[in-house]
């Protein structure tokens, strides 16, 4: 090739790059909508939105036809764009009902977002007063810069609305685009939706409180395959000229994935109760000290811990607010009384001063303490997932505190005591009978359907198998095999930190496991692959 | 309204991470918008995706879009937007976007090189290729996906400036057979409808046509219609749309040729026919009828699975309706008969007399963005602007238009998609140019196209990602400018040319189509040829004078501002106007484009399907869309974390509840599905959707092509995808 010819094809290229930089779009074609002040889009929603605020007793609430909700999902990807939400965030979803009668097929699409409840399950549970319901309005609100990053609002809010960002260690959720609302204009779900299917209406709030809590367990009445609607009363109305048969399943209902397993929570709470466990026994103990101090390192440390499940552990000192309502508070309130007791207790051998206080503090401690194991319990036990009964809830957080507190003793102290050894061993087999329970729900390879309860079941037994049976040796070893072994009098007492080793470790793993196996409580979703 | 009271030390009600999603008056007429994303101007760009053709306004800032949202006042899409144009900035800034010419070294790496290496490689291979082995020895498989500008460029540049032959598009796959079926029945590929067709129905018929997922704007249209309508759908799924409809015809797959041949029967016997118009506008009615007379409703109903009251009723529909309008999409097009069946819908319409009328009409629903485009410009299997190559006066208008020598117009189509692959395996095509498809994954029977690809001498790939299944194979990768970087226009189903403007600059040193094909021409050595194509809009102008005295003349479109300030212009516009109405339909007049003026009635016997079920593969397995928020083989919608939210992240079956329980598949579990000509695994999803004996697999995924089966249609040589025959198997 020449080398003119070459030159030109420089020349060239540089003009083609230099043009393909070259933006002048909104200079060279006209702008319709110059400066203008109505909102162009405004006469396809004027219909969409009430006239007027709701009036005392009512709220704003969504509605959705759903015989015009066809699954295109453009109020999702709209709610993203008009809200500026951070990738991959959406704060609407849409998820599908079916019928698996092969003579009578059926599909109809969900699309959900918050359902602004009557009594909000995350308003709730909040710990420092981060929601909101407006008392006008009754749309439920996040304050962003108010959370703490705790997630026990996406624990709380049956219908998986709230949604933690771990890069920006809060959680944020829908607010019915209220600003929108305060101007005059639509949600931008409700704009966006082609075929007019989402709209904002005006409810009373005695109608949807009369139609789903006075006749509790028909979730069917809010919408099949959805969690019971009188534990939040939500009040998205779903309307149907073809009402919808109750025995749909959703589009995701045989979805087997493990939850998350939340560790900073899993040492939180085995920590806090082998010290509460520790307390106790520092009470009755002839020799208290190194089981006070046991109960004093082993409570900081598991609120030093917790503090890495939070997203914003700096503002976490607000986390008393919620106490009227929020057991997550309450436990916060009480475990804080409890490691502060204990530390003074454990602390009281080498301040004379505070000698004479021995007793009562490690009372107070293990008083505070119990009342502490009881906050935790109540905490998963108020967000009404099957797997996370209260007899579940409260046996295995006593269970723990119980067995580690008496391995814990026997570590500790100076004689062997039989009564002590066989305490531990019935615990620790109570215990282990109480979390196989679960086993009852082990429903057949090829079930159609399965309940929450029969999901966990499989969960423990295929995905979280390997962790399941190892958490069965631990207890069975070092609850019942060796204190049954020290019972026939074959081990001196310097091996007795064995057992306490061996307990802490299942107990972790069985903490994991509640965790991990707790089937989801939410809206229909999608084809699950 | 709501409360917003003042922070306190004990509550937070404002700080920065509540600043974050704080509305603002946006201005240029758009509401509240957040406040960090504010824009300084809005413009109307017509949406890359699919063949609705919708407006999207872009958010500027700067001169560059940071946001968009659905045009207001588009005449399309009436401020709706499907996710995909919600979305489709997000796919221009992938990590993975092709910033560099990409050269694969002696060691088999991909390199960077610049452009100046990049089209000395390209030039030297092809012309070595061709000189080895013959001009015809290097072919190009395109695109519905790019500008027309850009593949009239394309064309011309391939054909009149390179001296080869073979080329075809992706639109091969997707529209082939309409544009031929309109081609045969109407004298010239001319979708006769206009959107508002779909408001002025009494009786919408959808045969394969799923516009629910695959269209939403399109079913937005359908909802806007006021006269509470009767809607048929004719699909083997109870889809979206099924679920929608007034009725739902779940025939057995690849049956509707049978069953439109049944109704026409029905309509004859009953004398529900339009005589006056069959005397006037078309031709072959005589032989047609004796044809359909065969078509016995006892027959058609044993071969489709409906019954013979279904049948009577199917026909008593379009009897009763004043305004009738079918409409088909891919179920139709994707067959081994899909030319007679797209014709046998046009039967019926022309047989009723409904065409030409507001509400009426054989509508053919495009797949691809410019799928329309490509079909009147590509230069591919017509001559450009929908000339013919064979036609001595076509090649001179052709030649005298553009400035190309008359001897450098050849005489002979191309060869079709299929047969360029043939050309490969059997060694007589040696290079291949790969622009804005992705044939990796979306061919049919993909192991055996992947498999030829190693006989080529020589593989470049043009996109918008070197990640593609294809691009990754590439001996050289040219990087595109993507939608919405560059201008040019799309032409909609309706016929609507749309404008495609520039609001983002393009990643590194990619370039446009439109300038890659510039750079290839300079290299090649006939840059003088192309001399007159200065830009997309002086390429526009060539294209609009190649348009005169066709039926889809445009000369009376001024320029790229007169598109825009009109919301699009559908053709034909022959004389200067400007503000055209903005819905028009064809044929009012009963003239259709034959010499005689009359459309024809064309039809076949139908033959079996070409692999049908049995006892080793006893399932039919069908493809086709999954949600609204994928596109084909995902390279781009795949890149948005909100599209992939919104549809199912692993491959998935649709198997019937009845077969799953024969089978003991439980749901969720995985399967095996197997073809004879490949294997893979799936989660099961049960659902009565699919009819038993047969599943579902959507095309998104990159295994599906693996199963499916090589068949043409023989007149259009689009790909069957939608039946093969496939066994299945638990995996523990």
């Amino acid at each position: 090739m020449s080398a003119p010819a070459q030159d030109n094809h420089r020349t060239l290229i540089d003009e083609l790059l230099a043009e393909q930089r070259n933006l002048t779009a909104v200079e060279r074609f006209s702008q319709k909508h110059e400066r203008e002040a109505t909102p162009a889009q405004a006469r396809f929603y004027r219909d969409l939105i009430p006239l007027t605020l709701p009036k005392v007793g009512q709220q704003y609430a969504f509605e959705v036809d759903l015989d015009k909700c066809t699954g295109c999902k453009a109020c999702v990807s709209a709610c993203h764009s008009m809200n500026g939400l951070d990738d991959g965030e959406t704060w609407r979803d849409v998820g599908l009902l079916f019928s698996d009668n092969w003579r009578a097929p059926q599909q109809q699409n969900i699309t959900t977002a918050c359902h602004h409840c009557v009594e909000p399950g995350c308003l709730e549970g909040c710990p420092v007063l981060a929601y909101d319901k407006d008392p006008v309005t009754g749309i439920v609100r996040h304050l962003d810069d108010q959370c703490i990053g705790c997630q026990y609002c996406v624990m709380k809010c049956p219908y998986d609305v709230p949604k933690y960002s771990a890069r920006r260690g809060i959680v944020r959720k829908c607010d019915m685009c209220s600003e929108r609302l305060a101007v005059g204009e639509a949600p931008a779900c409700a704009q966006a939706c082609p075929n007019e299917a989402i709209r904002i209406a005006i409810v009373e709030t005695s109608v949807v409180r009369g139609a789903f809590s006075e006749k509790p367990g028909d979730a069917a009445r809010f919408l099949p395959a959805t969690p019971d609607p009188g534990y939040t009363l939500p009040t998205t109305r779903y309307k149907s000229a073809r009402p919808l048969p109750a025995d749909l399943l959703a589009g995701d209902h045989a979805r087997l994935t493990p939850a998350d397993a939340h560790p900073p929570l899993v040492f939180l709470l085995v920590l806090s109760q082998l010290a509460v466990g520790a307390s106790v026994a520092a009470a009755f103990a002839p020799q208290p000290k190194g089981l006070a101090l046991i109960a004093a390192f082993a409570g900081a440390l598991s609120l030093g811990v917790a503090s890495l499940h939070l997203g914003k552990p700096l503002k976490a000192w607000r986390a008393f607010l919620g106490w009227r309502r929020s057991w997550f508070s309450r436990e916060v309130i009480v475990l804080g009384a409890f490691v502060s007791l204990a530390a003074l207790a454990a602390a009281t051998p080498w301040f004379a001063p505070l000698a004479r206080l021995q007793r009562p503090l490690t009372i107070a401690a293990a008083a505070a303490g119990l009342l502490g194991v009881a906050c935790s319990a109540m905490i998963y036990a108020d967000t009404r997932r099957a797997f996370w009964s209260a007899s579940q809830c409260f046996g295995r957080f006593f269970g723990t505190t119980l067995a580690l507190g008496t391995a814990a003793t026997l570590a500790t102290m100076g004689p062997f005591s039989p009564w002590l050894a066989a305490l531990l061993l019935i615990a620790s087999l109570g215990k282990l009978a109480l979390e196989n329970r679960i086993f009852l729900h082990l429903v057949d390879q090829d079930s159609l359907t399965l309940t929450t309860l029969n999901k966990s079941a499989r969960l423990l037994t295929d995905a979280l198998g390997l962790a399941a049976r190892v958490r069965v040796a631990f207890g069975v070893f070092g609850g019942a095999v060796l204190p049954a072994f020290f019972l026939a009098g074959h081990a001196g007492s310097a091996a007795w930190v064995a057992p306490l080793a061996l307990c802490l470790l299942g107990d972790l793993l069985e903490r994991y496991l509640f965790f991990a196996a707790v089937a989801p409580v939410n809206m229909p979703g999608g084809v699950a692959s | 309204m709501t409360t917003k009271p003042k922070s306190t030390l004990l509550r937070l009600w404002h700080g920065p991470l509540t600043q974050d999603l704080v509305l603002h008056p946006g201005e240029f007429g758009l509401g509240q918008v957040p406040a960090r994303l504010k824009p300084d101007g809005t413009t109307t760009v017509v949406c890359g995706f699919c063949s609705t053709g919708c407006g999207l306004n872009a958010h500027v800032k700067n001169g560059e879009a940071i946001n968009l949202s659905a045009d207001a006042s588009y005449p399309v899409n009436l401020g709706m937007a499907c996710p995909k144009g919600w979305e489709a900035l997000t796919p221009l800034t992938a990590p993975d976007r092709g910033t560099t010419p990409l050269l694969r070294d002696a060691g088999g790496q991909p390199r960077p090189v610049d452009w100046h290496d990049a089209m000395t490689e390209f030039c030297s291979r092809m012309k070595a290729t061709q000189a080895r082995h013959g001009a015809h020895s290097i072919a190009f498989l395109g695109t519905g996906q790019i500008c027309t500008e850009e593949m009239a460029l394309l064309g011309c540049l391939f054909k009149f400036g390179m001296g080869a032959l073979h080329c075809d598009s992706n639109t091969r796959q997707c529209m082939a057979t309409s544009h031929v079926a309109y081609k045969q029945s109407f004298g010239y590929d001319a979708p006769p409808f206009t959107y508002a067709d779909f408001e002025e129905s009494d009786t919408l018929i959808f045969i394969g046509s799923n516009p629910c997922i695959a269209h939403p704007i399109m079913w937005q249209r359908v909802l806007r219609n006021k006269k509470s309508p009767t809607i048929i759908v004719v699909d083997p799924r109870k889809t979206e749309t099924a679920m929608a409809a007034t009725r739902h015809y779940a025939i057995q797959p690849k049956s509707d040729l049978t069953l439109l041949y049944g109704i026409a029967h029905l309509l004859l016997e009953n004398d529900w026919i339009d005589r006056a118009f069959i005397e006037k506008s078309t031709t072959h009615f005589e032989e047609f009828a004796r044809f359909a007379r065969q078509w016995s409703p006892d027959k058609v109903a044993a071969e489709t699975g409906l019954s013979v009251a279904d049948l009577h009723d199917f026909a008593a529909a379009i009897h009763n309706g004043k305004a009738v309008s079918f409409w088909w999409t891919m179920g139709v097009n994707q067959s081994h008969e899909s030319t007679r069946a797209a014709q046998a819908i046009i039967n019926l319409a022309l047989m009723t007399g409904n065409i030409g009328r507001p509400g009426t009409g054989a509508n053919s629903i495009t797949g691809q963005c410019n799928a329309m485009g490509s079909r009147l410009y590509a230069n591919i299997s017509g001559l450009i602007g929908g000339h013919d190559f064979k036609n001595p006066l076509h090649r001179a208008k052709v030649s005298a238009t553009l400035g190309v020598p008359d001897e450098a117009i050849p005489t002979e189509p191309s060869w079709a998609y299929d047969q360029i692959v043939d050309g490969i395996r059997d060694g007589t095509i040696k290079g291949l140019w790969v622009i804005a498809t992705n044939s990796s994954h979306s061919w049919i029977h993909q192991d055996a196209f992947n498999e030829i690809l190693g006989k080529l001498d020589f593989l470049v790939v043009q996109d918008m990602y070197p990640t593609t299944e294809t691009a990754r194979r590439a001996d050289l990768f040219l990087p595109a400018a993507g939608w919405g970087e560059k201008e040019g226009t799309f032409i909609n189903s309706e016929r609507r040319f749309g404008l495609v403007k520039k609001i983002r600059r393009a990643p590194g040193i990619a370039l446009s189509d439109f300038s890659i094909c510039k750079l290839v021409a300079e290299y090649w050595g006939c840059g003088e040829m192309f001399a007159r194509w200065s830009s997309p809009e002086a390429a526009f102008q060539l294209i609009k004078e190649l348009s005169k005295n066709q039926p889809s003349d445009i000369t009376g479109i001024a320029d790229y501002e007169h598109l825009d300030r009109a919301g699009g212009i559908q053709w034909p516009l022959a004389a200067p106007t400007e503000s055209p109405p903005q819905e028009r339909r064809l044929f009012a007049d009963g003239k259709f484009y034959h010499a005689d003026g009359k459309a024809r009635f064309l039809f076949d016997p139908p033959r079996p399907m070409p692999e049908p079920p049995d006892a080793g593969f006893p399932f039919v397995l069908l493809t086709g869309r999954g949600t609204s928020s994928q596109w084909h083989t995902g390279s781009r919608t795949d890149k948005s974390d909100v599209l992939r939210q919104l549809s199912p992240a692993n491959i998935y079956v649709e198997i019937n509840p009845r077969d799953a329980r024969r089978l003991r598949i439980a749901p969720n579990r995985l399967v095996r599905v197997r073809s004879r000509r490949g294997e893979l695994t799936a989660t099961a999803f049960i659902t009565p959707q699919v009819q038993p004996g047969q599943v579902f697999i959507p095309m998104h995924y990159a295994e599906t092509n693996k199963l499916t089966f090589a068949v043409f249609d023989p007149h259009s040589r689009q790909p069957s995808y939608k039946a093969c025959a496939v066994q299945i198997q638990p995996l523990k």
